[in-house]
């Protein structure tokens, strides 16, 4: 029988890593396909402008005449157009004990819950 | 009788099978796109453009003032087009740097709650065109306070919160 001949073998050895990792960086490559698409899919599900328009239509009518009125459209348009439960309560300024208006905020769409209390400068 | 001859040309040619299918792999996976398009980034960034858009047209120019969508809302009757809600919103949303325009679609509308059985309505603002089957709209929205009489059939103009919204997409 012939001699085994184990020239090289080094070699094969080094050849064999390579191989190895050249496989866990693909293993990588294909793992950031996915950060773009989870990363967008978080920021569209999460209601950022619904809340910041919420609270700025809310905060910048408080002096409107007729409040309940604005408040019983926002609460229902909220409902019905945006899948979202809203309530929210103003407090006029008392002029001369207390020159702030507030505003109690209370945003749910089922997924995001988000309250605020808000008080004027 | 077990022939042990070749082992390491065996061997050898596992490691060069492995090394060209990895080569082969990391070739045709670096030439494709790596994020596909269906992912929602265009999406975010459409949606984001839209809000964007509606804010600036909800800001009065200057205090005291009505913003330009109050006033288009205002002006409008319901149930009619308004060309200036379009031409601005057009303007906001499809300008590029450079020559030539970019190709977004929309289609505005004006919810508004019937004070009598909180029914919510809808009409609509003005539309490019209609959206066709398979296109992919995002929406967005902004809160306009306006004078006005909603229903129409309202008695008296007060002050009322209505809701616009925009589907928008690239065609």
């Amino acid at each position: 029988m012939a001699r085994l001949n184990d020239d090289a073998q080094w070699i094969i050895l080094m050849g064999f890593l390579i191989s190895f990792s050249f496989f866990f960086l693909a293993l990588i490559i294909n793992q950031s396909t996915v950060v773009g698409q989870t990363t967008a899919e978080s920021v569209i599900e999460f209601p950022k402008n619904d809340i910041r328009d919420l609270v700025g239509v809310i905060t910048t009518n408080t002096s409107r005449s007729n409040t309940t009125v604005v408040n019983s459209d926002i609460t229902v348009i909220s409902l019905h157009r945006k899948n979202a439960v809203v309530r929210y309560s103003l407090i006029q300024p008392n002029p001369p004990v207390d020159l702030h208006s507030y505003a109690s905020i209370h945003y749910n769409n089922g997924v995001t819950t988000y309250y605020e209390n808000w008080t004027s400068l | 009788m077990v022939n042990t001859d070749g082992q390491l040309y065996t061997i050898e040619g596992f490691a060069a099978g492995l090394i060209m299918i990895m080569t082969a792999y990391l070739v045709v996976s670096a030439t494709s796109v790596y994020t596909a398009g269906d992912t929602h980034i265009s999406d975010m960034q459409l949606e984001q453009l839209g809000s964007d858009a509606l804010k600036i047209m909800a800001t009065p120019a200057s205090t005291g003032e009505i913003s330009p969508l109050q006033k288009i809302i205002e002006v409008t009757p319901v149930g009619t087009d308004n060309a200036t809600f379009g031409k601005m919103f057009g303007n906001l949303t499809n300008s590029k740097t450079g020559f030539g325009t970019d190709h977004i679609q929309f289609i505005a509308s004006v919810s508004y709650r019937n004070k009598t059985d909180d029914s919510v309505s809808i009409y609509r603002l003005n539309s490019t065109r209609n959206l066709a089957g398979g296109e992919h709209a995002v929406r967005t929205t902004k809160w306009v306070i306006v004078n006005k009489k909603l229903p129409p059939s309202a008695p008296f103009a007060e002050d009322r919160a209505v809701l616009v919204e925009v589907l928008m997409w690239r065609d």
